[in-house]
């Protein structure tokens, strides 16, 4: 092993020894404060193991994961069409921009209420809003990407008279799309983050419902291991969209001379 | 010098042929023919249970505002918010600091940061009503939680990617040394440090009103809970317009100050 590898693990080490020491900080404490908010460690990790293989657990995950794709799936379809439009047509851009920034501008609990009473279905509001807060990122990542498209790229394709449409589905969308993942990457997050909030009100199931009700039942141990998982709910969807993009723009490391990992 | 020549050159803001285009009337056309179309729509079609229209919004607004409500409520969002992200912009600072500049610190706490990193500060609402009540401290304790992260994370990559050069340059006259850190590392991490306020601002003040949504006793985040659960709708709509005003001045304020504060950067980057 070399001296730089051994200095890695050895940092590797110590970073894990303070994560338990922590831990242990932690359990030593609330075993001796007896704190009824601050449960030690040790309790959570038993509670968390109950409850995360439970049946009503895992229903409640999927309920939250299916309004998370239909949101995610309806804003970054909507936002990268309307963004390529506004990318690519400097007039388009200056006509929606206004709305478009104050729309963005709004925090999306705004969205929350609004959507409740249009809406009656609580499903719908939820999917509304997560769209809704999808949609931005996406957008401007897209008009970001297309406006960075190269001259000689835009040439080419009015060289090859491509039309409007054309132009942006076969020449935009490709060379904005590493561009537009990140926006994707930021928006996967964000919809995590709006799946909970928008099952914070209203009935039904879903992990921020469980969450929410957890707390009027005054299980402290339940809150803690649903707000781990949803942790490791957000690293483990952020780990996967790694491997899709890593997948998807591989053409794209290859033509910037970066390694594909 | 050359700076003022630059500026005399320019064509004066009343000659510039492109201020028509620069008030943006199309823009600003396309939002008025929206509002327009739902005000007509909530007239024809007799929405007023589901949708509030604009002119009863801005009634609303206005009048909330006139007779204080809203004001207040916003005042208070505000007070919150900014004492929220002050503390985050600390603790941020100070730690991100500490961790770029040493390796060993950085090593110590990475499983730590990246435990917590991922955990949305939302999802905490419930379990921070436990921890501090209903009310402004919970809030507090949200804003500063979800804004520090984008500071802490900009701030170790700024100190950690300081030109070397710099460091050789301070020794030469004598600056070495924990002085290094607050004359070379923090003023050259600036730009990032900068960068990574400005995402937090923005971040802040979502969470700011969403935490006043679920557990505030006030603000403009309780306000709309309050008036939507009542079905007030005017007053709910003129509540989310104002807040939609408060994110631009914020992204407006935040970016000026970025300009002010590291000026040297945007004017690198308009030579670009």
């Amino acid at each position: 092993m070399s001296s730089r590898a051994f200095a890695r693990t050895g940092g590797a080490l110590l970073g894990v020894l303070v994560f338990a020491a922590a831990l242990a900080l932690w359990e030593a404490w609330a075993r001796g404060a007896d704190s009824f908010f601050f449960p030690p460690v040790s309790e959570i990790g038993r509670e968390a193991s109950d409850v995360w293989p439970s049946g009503d657990f895992l229903s409640a995950t999927g309920a939250s994961l299916k309004r998370l794709a239909a949101g995610y799936a309806i804003g970054a379809a909507t936002a990268v069409s309307v963004g390529l439009a506004m990318g690519s047509s400097p007039h388009v851009r200056r006509t929606l921009g206004p709305t478009t920034e104050f729309m963005r501008a709004l925090p999306v609990i705004a969205v929350v209420p609004i959507a409740s009473v249009i809406l009656e279905d609580a499903d719908a509001m939820r999917v509304a809003v997560i769209a809704f807060g999808v949609f931005f990122p996406v957008l401007v990542a897209t008009i970001d990407g297309v406006r960075a498209v190269p001259p000689e790229i835009r040439d080419t394709a009015a060289l090859f008279r491509l039309g409007g449409l054309a132009r942006s589905v076969r020449v935009y969308l490709p060379a904005a799309l590493p561009t537009i993942f990140a926006g994707l990457r930021t928006a996967l997050s964000m919809g995590l983050v709006l799946v909970v909030i928008s099952e914070f009100t209203g009935e039904g199931d879903g992990l921020g419902v469980y969450i929410w009700t957890q707390r009027f039942l005054f299980n402290v141990h339940g809150m803690y291991a649903g707000i781990l998982f949803l942790g490791l709910l957000g690293f483990v969807l952020n780990g996967l969209f790694s491997r899709l993009e890593r997948h998807m723009l591989a053409w794209h490391y290859g033509a910037i001379g970066e390694p594909v990992r | 010098m050359a700076e003022r020549v630059a500026r005399d050159s320019r064509p004066s803001v009343l000659r510039e042929p492109g201020l028509l285009r620069r008030a943006n009337v199309a823009g600003l056309l396309f939002a008025l023919a929206l509002l327009l179309l739902a005000e007509a729509c909530v007239r024809l079609f007799n929405l007023f249970d589901s949708v509030a229209a604009p002119s009863d919004t801005a009634g609303a607004l206005i009048e909330e505002i006139s007779d204080g409500t809203l004001s207040g409520e916003i005042a208070t969002t505000i007070v919150t918010y900014v004492q929220g992200l002050a503390l985050a912009v600390a603790i941020g600072v100070l730690l991100g600091v500490a961790i770029g500049s040493s390796r060993t610190i950085d090593d110590a706490t990475s499983v730590v940061v990246e435990f917590l990193r991922p955990i949305p500060a939302v999802a905490l609402i419930p379990l921070a009503i436990f921890w501090f009540g209903l009310g402004t401290p919970t809030i507090r304790f949200l804003v500063a939680y979800a804004a520090v992260w984008p500071i802490l994370i900009h701030t170790i990559q700024g100190v950690r990617g300081v030109d070397r050069m710099l460091f050789d340059v301070a020794a030469t006259s004598g600056v070495t040394g924990a002085a290094r850190i607050v004359r070379v590392s923090v003023p050259a991490a600036l730009p990032s440090i900068a960068t990574g306020i400005r995402i937090s601002a923005a971040l802040a003040l979502v969470v700011c009103v969403t935490a006043e949504y679920f557990v505030g006793t006030e603000g403009i985040g309780h306000y709309m809970q309050d008036h939507g659960a009542a079905y007030r709708l005017p007053e709910l709509y003129a509540a989310a317009a104002l807040t939609g005003l408060l994110g631009l001045a914020v992204d407006v304020a935040v970016r000026s100050g970025e300009r002010r504060v590291v000026f040297w950067v945007g004017e690198e980057r308009a030579r670009r």
